[in-house]
This record gives C-alpha cells, sequence and structure tokens, in this order.
C-alpha cells in the first residue's frame, strides 16, 4: 500500500516538475530569444500590476488555449484527430517514468529509488516511448485530411524514423562500456573515477556519441534547425488543422520531448545525478582531503545536480534553437543517413574493438 | 544583360564538420545572452544605466524619435489671430488620391486674404498617408507633423476629422465644444455655419 | 488675296486680315491677351510678338496686316524671347494669387507661362498694391492688381453695350482699371466682361469659391430663357456634392456661335439656371402625397379615354415632345400658347419671348385655344398642364376653380409651385439640362439640347412619359429616344425633311417657312 503510495508520490514529483517546466519553456523560449536579440521580450501581462518578467504570459497562453474555439475539420477523422495530440503528450510523458533524478533514499527503513518506474530495460523503454510519438504526428497529418497537415505528417515521421537510426545506435556504444540498459545502474556506473581524478561521464568515454546523440534527439525533438516537419510560419507542418489546446498539446509535446532530450544527455553522458568526488558518505577529493555529508544532504544534492545539468540541456538547445537556420530537407536526410547514422556505426565498431582489446582486465 | 556567374565557394573541412561552425555560432549569440542578461540584471540593482540591454523601445512609454520628414496625423497651420492660414485652394482636395479631403470654401473679409476654408474635413479611415496634400499645399497650411500616431478608433465616424481637430492636435474625441471664432462648419455645428468675423476682431483685442 | 508664309506653312488670307487672323484660320495659334475677334484691335499687351522677315523687329500678329509674300515665324528664336519677355513684365506686378484666384485653371497667365515662359522669376522689389475684391456690379468682382490692362473690358462696354463703364486709370505701374465715377457694372451683359478677361481680375461673384474649375464638366446646350437660343456651355459637379450645397450646375458660358449669340450672353439668361436645382419637384405626387411613377401612369391611362381632355402644352417643351404630345394627343383639345406678359428685350440678343420653343410650336401646328376658359365652362373634364404655373398666369383662385371641376388634373413639370400642389397627379419632369431635344430659335433655327446629367431624383423627360402614356392607352409609339422621335417627325412634318441631329451638329440649322 505504501509502496504504492511511494510510486505515486514520486510520479507527482516527476509530473509537476516536468509539466512545469514545459509550461516555463515557452517563457524561457521567448525571454532568451528576446535577450539574444537584444530586445526586452513578452513582460505586458499583469496581475494587479505585478508583471513578474513576463512570468504570467504562460498562465495568460494556457488560459488562452483553453478557451479558444476548438476546431475539428468537418471532413476530417474526428476520433483520430481529438487521439492524435493525446498520443503525444502520453508517450512524450510515459517516457519520463524510467529517468531517474537521484540517488536512493533511505527513509523510515526503506529504499526509495528517485525513480517512478525501476526497469532492467530503462533505456529500451523510453526509445520506445519515442519512438511511439510518431504515432501522434502521423495521425494529427492523417486525421486532419489537409494535403499540408499530411504533407507535414509525413515529413516528420521520415525525419524522425530516420534519425532514430543514428540515435539509437549512438547509444549501443555507451551501452557497451556501461554494459547496463538500467539507467539507475548506468548513472551510478558513471560515479567512478578515471584515474582517480576524472569522473567517469558518458561524454569521457563516448564524445563521439554524444555530439551524434544531441545531434539526432534534436532533430527528434522537431526544433530547429530540424523543424521541417512544423515550420509554424512558412512551410506549415502537421498540426494545421489544430486549434485551441489540442494545438497546445503538440505545442507542449515539443516542449516535453526538448526536457526529455535534456534528462538523457544529463542521465547518459553527463553522470545524472551524480556531482563529482561526491560518494553516499560524503566528498572524497582526489587531492585528499574529504567533507562528510548527511544522507539528506547527499541526495537533495544529486537531485539538484540532476536538475542544474537538466536545466543547462534546456537553455543549450534553446541556445541552438535562436542560433541555427533550418535545415533543408535533403540536407537533412544526407545529414541523418550519411552523416550521423555512418559515424554512430564507426562509433560502434571503435568502441567495441577498444573494449575487445582491453578485454583481458575483465 | 551581362550575367555575372557567381560560384559558391567551397567549403573548407572545418565548416563541413559543422560542428565548429556551430559552435562558432552559439559563442556570438552566447554572447549576447550573457551580455544582455548581466546588463538587465545590473538595471533592476539601479547600475550601469546608461548602457542599453536592448535595442527596442517600450512604446507606450517610451515613443520613438520621429524622424523630421515623417508623415503622422495632418494638422492645419494657425495665422495669429487664431483662423487657418489655409486659402481653400482646393488643390490638396484635387491632388488627393484617396480622396479624403472635403473643402467648402468662403469669403475672408480681408481682400488680401480672400479666401478660406469654411469646411475642412479629412476622412482619416480613407487617407493613405501619402503626403500629397503637403507637398502641393500653396500656402504651407496642412502639414503632416503633429507627431501622432496613434490613430486608431472603433467607427468609421470617429475618424474623420473635422476643422476643430485639425487646427487642433491636442484635441481629442470627442470634441466637446465648438470654439472657433470665425464662421466655420463643423461636426459639432451639424452643417450649420457657426461664429462670425466679429468675433475674430474681437477676440484679437 | 495675299498669300504668306506663317511657319513654313503657305496661307491665303482675305484681304485687310491681319497675321493673327491669317495664323488661326491656318490652325496656328498665337498667345494673345488683348485681341478678341469680337472685339476692335488694341495691340497694347504684346504678347501675340511674331518675327517677320525682312522687319528688324517683332511685330504684334494681332495689328499686323498680311501683305503678299510675306514670312512670319511664330516659334523662331527671337519671336520666343519676345514673348517671354513680355510674359515677364506682365506678371511683374501681378500677385501670387492662383490659390485664391477663381480664374486659375482657366488662366491666360497660367497657360501661356506654364506655355511659352518657364523663366525663373527676377523681380526682387515689392508688388504694387492696389484694390482687390472689389464688387463692381450685381455680377462682377474686379481685382485691380491681378488685371494685365488688355482693356477688352473696356474695349467690350464701349463697342459691344456702348456703356462704356470701364476705364484705365494712372500710368506706369500705378494704372488701374476702373469704373468711371459714379458707374455701376450693371448692364444687361455684365457678366460677358468676365468672360473675355484673360486673367483673374474680373470674376464671377455668383461662381465665386463655390468650386475650382478643373472639378467642372461641360456640356453644351442652348439657353432656354428667350427665344434666342443663345448657345451655351453648361459647367457642373456631380462628384463634390459638399460643395454650392449639391447643386450641380455651377454657372453657364456662352459658346461661340457666329448666328446667333457670337461670344456673348445675356446676365439674365447666364444666372437663370438656380431652378434647375432648386425647389424641384422630385416626386410623383397624387393630391399632395408622394406616390408611384407606376401607379400614376396606370391611374392616368385608365380614366383619360372616358374623359374630354384638353392640353396646355409649353414652349418651354422640345420640339419631339410637342410632336408627341400632339400624336399621342390627337383627339383632346391643344394648345401651346398661354397669356404671358412679355418680357424685356433689346436689339441685341435679349427677345421679349421667353420660351425658347415658340416657333417650333407654331410650325408643329398647336394654336391659339383658351383652353383654361373652356374647362371653367365644363366644356373639358381633364386638364393636362406641361410646367406652367397657372396660379401665376390666371391667379390662385382660378387654379382653385380649376381643380375642383376638373374630373382630372395632371401637371407635369420640373418644379413645384400652386398648381403641382391642387393637381390631382403631379409628375416631376427633367429640366432641358437633363434631356435631348431641339429648340426653334425666333430665327427658325433649329437647335440641340443636349442631356448635361441625368433627370434629378425620380423626375423623368416628358417624351419619356409620353411614350409610356401612349403605351398604356394603346397608342403605341415606337420610338425610344428623342433622336428617333425626330426622326419620326422629319418623315411627317415638311419643314423638317431631311433632317436629322447629326445635320443640326453644334451650331444649328437654320430653317425657313
Amino acid at each position: 500500500m505504501i509502496d504504492v503510495a511511494i510510486k505515486l508520490g514520486l510520479a507527482m514529483v516527476v509530473f509537476f516538475g516536468v509539466l512545469n517546466l514545459a509550461g516555463l519553456h515557452t517563457w524561457i523560449e521567448r525571454k532568451q530569444s528576446a535577450i539574444i536579440q537584444d530586445r526586452i521580450g513578452a513582460n505586458r501581462a499583469s496581475i494587479f500590476g505585478f508583471k513578474l518578467l513576463g512570468l504570467f504570459h504562460p498562465l495568460a497562453d494556457a488560459v488562452k488555449m483553453f478557451t479558444k474555439e476548438d476546431i475539428i475539420p468537418a471532413r476530417g477523422d474526428k476520433v483520430l484527430h481529438t487521439l492524435a495530440p493525446a498520443f503525444s503528450v502520453f508517450f512524450a510523458l510515459a517516457a519520463f517514468a524510467a529517468i531517474p533524478f537521484g540517488d536512493r533514499l533511505m527513509l523510515g527503513g526503506r529504499v526509495i529509488e528517485l525513480q517512478v518506474a525501476k526497469l532492467d530495460v530503462a533505456l529500451l523503454y523510453i526509445f520506445a516511448m519515442l519512438s511511439l510519438g510518431v504515432y501522434g504526428v502521423i495521425l494529427a497529418g492523417f486525421a486532419s485530411r489537409n494535403n499540408y497537415a499530411l504533407l507535414g505528417g509525413l515529413r516528420a515521421t521520415a525525419q524522425m524514423i530516420s534519425y532514430e537510426i543514428a540515435l539509437g545506435i549512438a547509444i549501443i556504444g555507451l551501452i557497451l562500456v556501461y554494459q547496463t540498459l538500467d539507467l539507475q545502474d548506468l548513472v551510478r556506473a558513471q560515479g567512478k573515477l578515471l584515474g582517480g581524478w576524472i569522473p567517469l561521464w558518458g561524454i569521457v568515454v563516448q564524445p563521439v556519441a554524444f555530439f551524434v546523440f544531441v545531434t539526432a534527439a534534436l532533430a527528434e525533438t522537431k526544433r530547429i534547425p530540424f523543424d521541417l516537419p512544423e515550420g509554424e510560419s512558412e512551410i506549415i507542418g502537421y498540426f494545421v488543422e489544430y486549434s485551441g489546446m489540442k494545438f497546445g498539446m503538440f505545442f507542449l509535446t515539443d516542449f516535453l520531448e526538448t526536457i526529455m532530450v535534456a534528462c538523457l544527455a544529463a542521465t547518459l553522458f553527463f553522470g545524472g545525478w551524480q556531482v563529482p568526488y561526491l560518494m553516499p558518505d560524503g566528498f572524497h577529493f582526489p587531492w585528499g582531503g574529504s567533507f562528510a555529508v548527511s544522507h539528506w544532504t547527499y541526495v537533495l544534492m544529486g537531485v539538484a545536480s540532476f536538475s542544474l545539468k537538466v536545466l543547462f540541456f534546456c537553455w543549450l538547445f534553446m541556445q541552438l534553437r535562436w542560433t541555427l537556420p533550418r535545415f533543408r530537407y535533403d540536407q537533412l536526410m544526407k545529414l541523418g543517413w550519411l552523416g550521423l547514422f555512418p559515424v554512430a556505426v564507426a562509433n560502434v565498431v571503435v568502441t567495441a574493438s577498444v573494449l575487445y582489446w582491453l578485454g583481458g582486465r575483465n | 544583360m551581362a550575367v555575372k556567374v557567381v560560384r559558391r565557394r567551397e567549403l573548407t573541412f572545418w565548416e563541413k564538420l559543422y560542428i565548429p561552425q556551430i559552435l562558432s555560432g552559439l559563442k556570438i549569440t552566447s554572447k549576447h545572452f550573457f551580455r544582455n542578461l548581466l546588463l538587465h540584471i545590473a538595471h533592476r540593482l539601479g547600475l550601469l544605466k546608461h548602457l542599453r540591454a536592448s535595442v527596442t523601445y517600450q512604446y507606450p512609454e517610451e515613443p520613438r524619435p520621429l524622424m523630421s520628414r515623417f508623415r503622422s496625423r495632418h494638422r492645419l497651420t494657425v495665422r495669429d489671430e487664431g483662423t487657418p492660414r489655409c486659402v481653400g485652394c482646393m488643390l490638396c482636395e484635387t491632388v488627393c488620391p484617396a480622396k479624403c479631403i472635403t473643402i467648402l470654401a468662403g469669403e475672408h473679409p480681408d481682400p488680401n486674404v480672400e479666401k478660406y476654408p469654411v469646411r475642412f474635413d479629412i476622412d482619416l479611415g480613407v487617407c493613405v498617408y501619402c503626403g500629397y496634400c503637403v507637398e502641393v499645399c500653396p500656402e504651407d497650411a496642412i502639414r503632416m507633423d503633429s507627431g501622432i500616431l496613434d490613430v486608431a478608433a472603433y467607427s468609421r465616424e470617429e475618424m474623420k476629422l473635422d476643422i476643430h481637430e485639425l487646427m487642433n492636435p491636442a484635441l481629442r474625441k470627442p470634441v466637446g465644444e465648438c470654439n472657433l471664432p470665425f464662421p466655420h462648419q463643423c461636426r459639432l455645428t451639424g452643417g450649420q455655419i457657426k461664429g462670425s468675423w466679429e468675433e475674430v476682431a474681437s477676440g484679437r483685442r | 488675296m495675299p498669300a504668306l508664309t506663317i511657319d513654313g506653312r503657305r496661307i491665303d488670307a482675305p484681304d485687310g486680315s491681319t497675321v493673327i487672323q491669317a495664323a488661326e484660320q491656318a490652325g496656328i495659334f498665337i498667345a494673345r491677351y488683348c485681341y478678341h475677334p469680337g472685339l476692335s484691335i488694341a495691340g497694347n499687351c504684346r504678347i501675340c510678338l511674331v518675327e517677320v522677315e525682312k522687319n528688324p523687329k517683332l511685330q504684334i500678329a494681332c495689328n499686323t496686316p498680311v501683305m503678299e509674300g510675306m514670312v512670319v515665324h511664330t516659334n523662331s528664336g527671337k519671336a520666343e524671347d519676345g514673348r517671354r519677355a513680355v510674359l515677364e513684365f506682365l506678371l511683374a506686378n501681378h500677385p501670387l494669387d492662383c490659390p485664391v484666384c477663381d480664374q486659375s485653371g482657366e488662366c491666360d497667365l497660367q497657360n501661356f507661362y506654364m506655355n511659352f515662359g518657364l523663366y525663373d522669376p527676377r523681380f526682387e522689389e515689392q508688388k504694387v498694391k492696389k484694390k482687390k475684391a472689389v464688387a463692381i456690379g450685381p455680377h462682377v468682382m474686379l481685382d485691380q492688381e491681378r488685371c494685365i490692362l488688355c482693356s477688352r473690358c473696356v474695349r467690350f462696354t464701349d463697342e459691344i453695350t456702348k456703356t462704356g463703364e470701364f476705364g484705365i486709370f494712372n500710368r506706369g505701374d500705378k494704372a488701374e482699371l476702373g469704373l468711371f465715377p459714379g458707374q455701376t457694372l450693371d448692364n444687361a451683359y455684365s457678366a460677358n466682361v468676365i468672360d473675355i478677361c484673360p486673367v483673374g481680375a474680373l470674376t464671377e461673384m455668383d461662381f465665386r469659391f463655390k468650386a475650382r474649375v478643373w472639378y467642372l464638366s461641360s456640356a453644351p446646350s442652348v439657353c432656354n430663357g428667350c427665344a434666342q437660343g443663345c448657345n451655351i456651355d453648361v459647367h457642373f459637379v456631380l462628384n463634390r456634392p459638399h460643395l454650392n450645397d449639391g447643386a450641380r450646375i455651377m454657372r453657364l458660358k456662352p459658346r461661340y456661335n457666329p448666328d446667333v449669340n457670337q461670344w456673348w450672353m445675356c446676365d439674365e439668361g447666364r444666372f437663370g439656371f438656380g431652378w434647375i436645382d432648386r425647389g424641384r419637384l422630385t416626386k410623383v405626387l397624387h393630391h399632395g402625397v408622394q406616390s408611384a411613377w407606376d401607379e400614376a401612369m396606370a391611374a392616368i391611362a385608365s380614366s383619360l379615354p372616358q374623359l374630354r381632355l384638353g392640353v396646355i402644352a409649353s414652349a418651354q417643351l422640345t420640339v419631339e415632345e410637342l410632336f408627341l404630345i400632339r400624336e399621342v394627343f390627337h383627339d383632346a383639345q391643344i394648345t401651346a400658347s398661354v397669356p404671358e406678359a412679355p418680357g424685356s428685350s433689346d436689339d441685341f440678343l435679349i427677345q421679349a419671348d421667353k420660351n425658347p420653343n415658340t416657333l417650333g410650336a407654331a410650325w408643329l401646328g398647336f394654336a391659339q385655344r383658351d383652353i383654361v376658359h373652356d374647362a371653367l365652362q365644363g366644356r373639358i373634364d381633364a386638364l393636362w398642364v406641361f410646367g406652367h404655373d397657372l396660379a401665376k398666369l390666371f391667379g390662385e383662385e382660378t387654379l382653385q376653380e380649376l381643380s375642383s371641376k376638373l374630373r382630372l388634373f395632371v401637371y407635369s413639370g420640373t418644379n413645384e409651385n400652386p398648381t403641382s400642389s391642387s393637381a390631382t397627379w403631379a409628375l416631376p419632369a427633367a429640366a432641358y439640362l437633363e434631356k435631348e431635344g431641339t429648340f426653334v430659335n425666333c430665327h427658325g433655327r433649329i437647335q440641340r439640347v443636349r442631356q448635361a446629367f441625368p433627370p434629378l431624383l425620380d423626375s423623368r423627360e416628358d417624351w419619356r412619359l409620353l411614350l409610356d402614356l401612349a403605351r398604356q392607352i394603346n397608342r403605341p409609339r415606337h420610338y425610344r429616344n428623342p433622336q428617333e422621335i425626330f426622326l419620326g417627325l422629319a418623315a411627317t412634318e415638311v419643314r423638317f425633311k431631311n433632317l436629322n441631329y447629326e445635320a443640326i451638329g453644334t451650331q444649328g440649322f437654320p430653317l425657313h417657312d
């Protein structure tokens, strides 16, 4: 009973955090782009005269989305048209269940893993969820009965399927190194130190995989520079026939996926909740000296570390989004199939070879 | 026509790698981001006010300086005794491509002036702000230098300016009372001619 | 017939003519201010300077008689320089009044400056101040500053009206145009000085500031003010109703016709157009209550066959309409004449008969008949009046008696008057400027009036309503427009034989008994 309550509680925490962060992304997007472009950005929405740096704009957006007319194309597929955004959001959210956001917490004799679902195959699960996300997109394009929406959906599908291959293969190198699919184990494995000094994070052992992963993952999120499926202002995407909160859900999915990718990047390549030199009993610096911390402090520092890493990646992706122009579709496909895919395969081969060569030690 | 063929430059190896180029792009955007973020924070603390963090104007509170040749809402220039400088030659009415100017001319008591507009209306809902009326005016009587940009209304009727608002750009709708002394026709008089030249003369004294 | 060459063209000019006339005959225009073909030659403006070969100095074209073998250049460099210099002199003291001046747009100073001047002004001194906006008569406003002293007006009052009000006083740059002491410019032709004034010195009081001349549309017509039938141009504005309180006609101008009125027209005719835009009957009235054309025509057509009809037509109607009246009401008592007191007249243009088509009505066989008397005696019980106000002609009591005795009393006219309000049916008719047709003037000249603009509101041309009525009382006439009616008339009436609108043209066609 209490186990179920704990799981529900964890799920609530993750839900709360992720959804709020996604909501905030609309604000971050506006403000960050404004600051990059020497502007001020949204700052007009106010409650009782308080503007709070424009933080009320996401609220106003939400109110607007909920109160706008929900249009379903007369000759479209009404059921699928309604299901599509729900699919998108559902799969995007479901993936977060397998993300570990802290080390295990000892509370009243119980061991609580700070991860909603402790899965042996968490990585496969997440990738499965991300892959299923494509259904929301293609269904939206199909159900709208609009040529532009359908073409947008097809573009999105082709793009997501193409980049999933590179994405999956990029991760294989990492799995070969850490020999686990369980993300909690994978994060723990990154706590070791290389040569006593350098934390053995994914970025250290698999730098090439990191770049391939980040690129492919950005393509998965369908955001600039890979926003060909949507192209809001110019080429029209799969959600052209969506309005109100259904459109809002696609919008939310974008941000959820961005956060997902940030979480994955942090978890796979930047040690997840690891803090350099912090062991469960306290800091052990390589230059000697140590500093003990309580269990609670340790766990919270882990959570904070994870959160900071995720936020950094969110910032980085946003910065990229406002730095790069959009790819052309043929460039996009070329990059996926002739750029990332061979690099990812080569990375696996090299990693496997090196591991085999070093295999004597294991 | 001479054709000049411009060959697209071959990308170097480093450029083909993308990543260095992306990083240099990120360097630029990040430079702006951190500089402006720091300035915004500094401004909140009351520091470094002389450096602007944004190039934009916060419009209603912070109006943008207008160029001297900017064409804003029209105004009629006024003689010392409070009558319009316009002599009702109707050149602006004639040249107006939108046909938004309506003038009715009348007899001015001073034979050296002779003519003046009894009625002078501009329908801003029709006006295209081309400035031809200003160009064509031989008397410098109509100008577009009032600096008024926020011409907006809820009805077409409100977009129509009469001689009151044109002679006094500070007036905003609804114009309360008809206070022009010389005989004229305006919205407030409902087509009747109101005012007299004796009033103008007594006002001058 | 001396032969001369102007601008390389050989011209055979009549004996005694001048270079400007010879040039005009050949279609070469020479600038002029003081020269007017209707007036004596003054030769004082000097703008018509031309170069005559073998002559060291430029000559004025208006006063140089043609000679055999003369070679004239109107556009040689020397002639152009001379003309430009003259223009510069004329403009030296001319005020920059163009924005307020009613002449601008039809001003010869403006036109010739644009055609021949285009110099940079060099005059830096103060311009001479003179009197402005002086009302010198009931119709004419004088601005002495604008005057270039061409003396056309002086010669007009000396030679045409022989009233001699104008004079040029003082000398040099103080010279100014004015009236002799105690005079006012109030002769019957005074407004012609406005037409002949090449600049804005003499302007019209009635037209003053009403519109700019470039707003005006123009249509050729014939004045309906008297039996003379002076040719006119109607100047009107349709698309700027804020001008002149929505009135369409702005002014009338005489149109040159050497056989009728030459360049002139009388003030009475020129300013007698007010009724066309004011006080018009614009709706069909049934006993003074607004009705509609269909109802009116149906009601009149149904009751007419049972009634003994008398028709008082009018010499204000066109020949075509009178012809239709004769055709449609062939079994009725018809007359076109009413006892009208003769108006003023003179030996120049003004005729005592104030109807434009009296001769036309007479030629169509409209006889003298006292139909009002017949009606009062009960010999007829339906009366149709075209245009006349019976109250003015026979008195208010007669009108009341008529309307009480008659079983059907139809008034078809342009304006509201006591007759229109006491008629059973008052039908709004189009004014003469709103319809096509012809008038025969007192000298037997048939002249066309043109439709300048469509009839006001509900009013209809009389020929249209007559054709409509003819159809409804089963006497259809298969005409569709005045031109076809006229052809029908020409086929039946000997006097109009072989005539058509093209033959009449803009200058009219003389008919004789």
